[in-house]
């Protein structure tokens, strides 16, 4: 029992140092901010660096934890972001206090995201690996597409849709919120570095909480051996389905956050398409599969890269692929490892037989 | 007649996809990785193209070898550096990797020939042709593309069914490590696999330009991914499933555009490969696969 | 003695061929109990037909007089079937601890949110299950690997890891798949021990599949022999294993 009780407290220090990590970085960026010293280039990206903490926190979940290979989280993030900038435009005249609309529109999302993921899940975790990627590539596309077709208004007779243009929704005045391609024009800026780093917390908390429960140990054997789990009477639809689900509904808190930073919302291929996904699943490859920590570590370097590259223009994107391929060839490909291994090794020696003259 | 006329347009677009996906389907039958840089082959193919044909004023004949080249040169390469010191890590990483390779395209694209389109003559010199008392007209660039992409299916049923280095690829595909006792070149096999399919790649770069003229640094991207569509639409790994897929998601795509919403095709044919895979999960004629317990 | 599982002519094909065919068994409380075979006899399949991996074509399986046929996994696992594997899945990544713990999951509840927000419950069913876990490991003499990742096991350990997660679901019935398939002569014989204490200490009953025979004569009270999908021979573990149709069908012609 005691090697147990150790194991639980090495976890408990590792969690700590997770929230540890981020409540640190904010303490510094906010002194940072404060003091003045901090460019409004990075201003600029403390909101989506948060937001993309809270994605990769998101698809780790899906792709590290349970073992499924989902290349349409951005879809999640696209429906908690029109969802949540519907909701904001519709209460942007009533009495209704700020934070508190704010704070309905983040439940809106995670629920609006949740409901999607529910739904495709059912269909989607019946596939296995490469195919079960390229359905979930396809729902993403699908939200995308829908979304930037969908037109929505609301008049004293209600609310109108339209797949096809502003006149279709036959209004009698009213406002219309959703205008296709266009989007949404206007919606308040809630987010902040605060409330990002916030749910960002909320996130790991709920991510790593999960993952060292009776869940989450249900949600890895399965992603281990399926046979072997249902063999122990595991119900492996009902553990899919809640990691993608759960998983599903921090996207769409990503995509609240998303939506309430910038003053449009356009369902756009950079930020909501199939790009953005693999975007987000290279920082979970990058983090470390299964990694949290790691995913939160990655998103921040990845996004800040290309910005400090800033000045080489053109070169920068380019430099991040060849970062990108270097870095998968340096941490998984079998040879390189060997030279790695290597090289480490003739140091050591160096070390240990400098020593032993000494 | 325009319902034949939208018909026959989605067949020349669906060929395009069907002769990328070929590629796609090589690939992954024999390395088991979903190339997502094979889109940005076929970029790099028209781009090499359009410097032969309209910077450097070769003509055709010479200019669909210089790309096909081109394209196989750099298949092969691609494969060496960044794919086969990854063959045996896990299949995440390879993704990423491909990944990384697409955007490194993409971006030498740019740095190079810049994000601005370059307008490309097309390839084809045939008139067009006029039927049904001129009710009916079909584009030299029709014809072609949907003879090419015939062209090239039987030929390459042909060779894999009829040649030994078919046939290695076909061993390969099914077990890299019986292939190797039974003294197939698995290295080599898995190069060959790559020029093909990047040669293939370059000829569906020059039609799909020929076609839709505008050529820019990301034009591989969304015929790269409709073709993997197509690929895992027809069963990833099978020759005539890459065909029948593109095939279908060309005709589909165009039917859509055509009759219900132009700005909802992509959903429509999203729909279409998710609702296939759910009565089929793996393609139209991918082979199902059992897990011994 | 009562029953526990009483099997009536069980029977599946694959696409025309009968891989199991008219199978029929009974096996008492608390008994060790053999199916064996050469290989290729359906030995296997008849534990996947018993699992629920496979729904059987027809045949009535009942345990502890619940006819529990056609149902799936999850649901005959919960009914009070565990079982190990011929080639060992473990959860190979999490640790050995954590492999007996999901074991226990359907034994031992909290909701989903009282792990997310570490209530009470959640830490007085955590400790529950560290401690019964434990103790089943204890069993297997693991208590000093529980921290491993399971994939780091020696093999032989792997095994005893796999039945002792098959345990911790709380069965009637155990089946075995092959337990000392790779293990030398002594780590059979432990084998052999533990396999009685596991009859004894938790009063189980206990059918296996095994190709050691050693094994099988040691500790088998009763034995099946099926061939071809069919049942040979049945009866007490010497007669059967003298029996000339069953030499015969090992030895062939």
């Amino acid at each position: 029992m005691n090697k147990v009780n150790a194991e639980k407290q090495k976890i408990t220090r590792s969690n700590l140092i997770t929230f540890g990590m981020v409540i640190i970085a904010y303490v510094i960026v906010e002194i940072m901010l404060k003091t003045g010293n901090i460019s409004s280039l990075f201003k600029g990206l403390l909101v989506p660096l948060c937001i993309y903490s809270i994605l990769a926190v998101s698809l780790n979940l899906v792709v590290g934890i349970s073992g499924e290979l989902s290349l349409g989280h951005a879809g999640f993030m696209c429906v908690g972001a029109f969802t949540s900038a519907t909701w904001s435009m519709l209460m942007s005249g009533s009495a209704m206090p700020a934070g508190l609309r704010f704070f309905i529109a983040i439940v809106i999302g995670a629920v609006s995201a949740a409901f999607f993921g529910f739904i495709i899940g059912i269909p989607v975790l019946r596939l296995k690996g490469d195919y079960l990627a390229i359905v979930t590539l396809a729902f993403g596309e699908i939200i995308k597409n829908l979304v930037n077709a969908l037109y929505f208004g609301i008049d004293a007779r209600g609310a109108h849709f339209s797949l096809e243009d502003s006149m279709h929704l036959n209004m009698e005045g009213g406002d219309i919120i959703i205008k296709g391609a266009q989007g949404i024009t206007g919606t308040p800026k809630n987010s902040n570095f605060t409330i990002g780093v916030v749910l960002l917390i909320v996130a790991l908390f709920i991510v790593l909480n999960l993952i060292n429960s009776r869940t989450g140990r249900a949600i890895m054997a399965i992603r281990d051996n399926r046979i072997a789990a249902e063999s122990v009477g595991l119900n492996v639809t009902k553990f899919k389905l809640l990691a993608f689900t759960i998983s599903a509904a921090i996207a769409g808190v990503g995509g609240v956050l998303y939506a309430h930073n910038l003053s449009s919302l356009q369902a756009l291929p950079k930020n909501f398409g199939y790009n953005q996904s693999i975007m987000i699943l290279v920082f979970v490859v990058m983090g470390g599969i299964g990694n949290i920590r790691g995913s939160v570590v990655a998103a921040v370097v990845l996004t800040v890269l290309p910005e400090l590259l800033r000045g080489l223009s053109d070169y920068r994107m380019l430099i991040y692929a060849i970062v990108l391929i270097l870095m998968m060839l340096f941490t998984s490909a079998p040879s390189w490892i060997q030279y790695r291994e290597r090289i480490l090794m003739s140091f050591k020696k160096n070390k240990t037989e400098r020593k032993e003259k000494d | 007649m325009s319902f034949i006329s939208y018909l026959l347009n989605g067949l020349s677009l669906g060929s395009v996809y069907a002769i990328i996906a070929l590629g796609y389907t090589m690939v992954y039958g024999i390395a088991k990785m979903l190339n997502f840089a094979h889109g940005d082959i076929l970029m790099v193919g028209g781009y090499a193209a359009f410097i032969a044909f309209n910077s450097m004023g070769l003509p055709v004949v010479v200019a669909i070898p210089v790309s096909m080249v081109v394209c196989t040169l750099l298949g092969i390469t691609i494969e060496k550096i960044a794919y086969k010191p990854l063959r045996k890590a896990n299949s995440l990483s390879v993704l990423i990797t491909a990944i990384g390779v697409s955007y490194l395209l993409q971006n030498l694209a740019q740095i190079i020939f810049t994000a601005n389109p370059k307008s490309f003559s097309s390839f084809v010199g045939m008139k067009p042709l006029k039927l049904a008392d001129g009710q009916l007209t079909i584009s030299g660039e029709t014809i072609v593309t949907i003879v090419t992409c015939v062209v090239i299916v039987v030929g390459l049923v042909t060779f894999i069914n009829k040649t030994k280095a078919g046939q290695a690829m076909l061993a390969v595909s099914e077990d890299k490590g019986a292939a190797t006792l039974m003294g197939v070149d698995v290295n080599g096999t898995i190069s060959l696999t790559f020029a093909i399919g990047s040669a293939l790649a370059a000829i569906g770069g020059i039609l799909l330009c020929s076609a839709y003229p505008t050529l820019t640094p990301t034009t591989g991207a969304m015929p790269g991914i409709k073709a993997f569509v197509a690929a895992v639409l027809g069963g990833i790994g099978s020759i005539p499933g890459a065909f029948i897929g593109g095939i279908i998601l060309g005709v589909l795509e165009n039917l859509a555009k055509a009759y219900i919403s132009s700005k909802l095709s992509d959903a429509i044919v999203f729909s279409v490969l998710i609702i296939v895979l759910l009565v089929k999960p793996t393609g139209i004629l991918g082979k199902k696969i059992m897990e011994k317990v | 003695m009562a029953t526990m599982l009483k099997v009536d002519s069980l029977g599946i094909s694959f696409g025309g061929l009968k891989a199991v065919d008219n199978f029929n068994v009974e096996i008492e409380k608390n008994e060790l109990y053999g199916l064996i075979g050469p290989n290729g006899a359906g030995k296997t399949t008849v534990f996947n037909l018993l699992t629920g991996v496979y729904k059987p074509t027809n045949g009535q399986i009942s345990l502890d007089g619940d006819i529990i046929t056609g149902l799936d996994c999850e649901a005959i696992s919960k009914k009070g079937i565990a079982r190990t594997f011929q080639n060992i899945r473990l959860f190979s990544q999490l640790s050995v601890l954590d492999n007996v713990k999901v074991g226990l999951h359907n034994n031992h509840g909290y909701s989903t949110l009282d792990g997310i927000f570490r209530t009470p419950k959640f830490r007085k069913v955590e400790k529950e299950m560290d401690e019964r876990a434990m103790e089943l490991l204890g069993v297997f003499e693991l208590e000093d690997y529980c921290t491993y990742k399971a994939s780091n096991l020696p093999y032989g350990q792997q095994r005893k890891l796999e039945i002792a997660r098959a345990l911790a679901t709380g069965p009637k019935l155990l089946l075995l798949d092959e337990p000392a398939a790779g293990m030398n002569p002594n780590e059979t014989e432990e084998l052999m021990n533990t396999i009685r204490l596991v009859r004894d200490k938790f009063d189980m009953t206990i059918l296996l599949i095994e190709h050691d025979m050693k094994l099988v004569s040691g500790i088998c009270d009763r034995l099946t022999v099926l061939n071809f999908g069919q049942v040979l021979k049945q009866g007490n573990t010497q007669d059967v294993l003298h029996d000339p149709e069953v030499v015969k069908a090992y030895l062939g012609d």
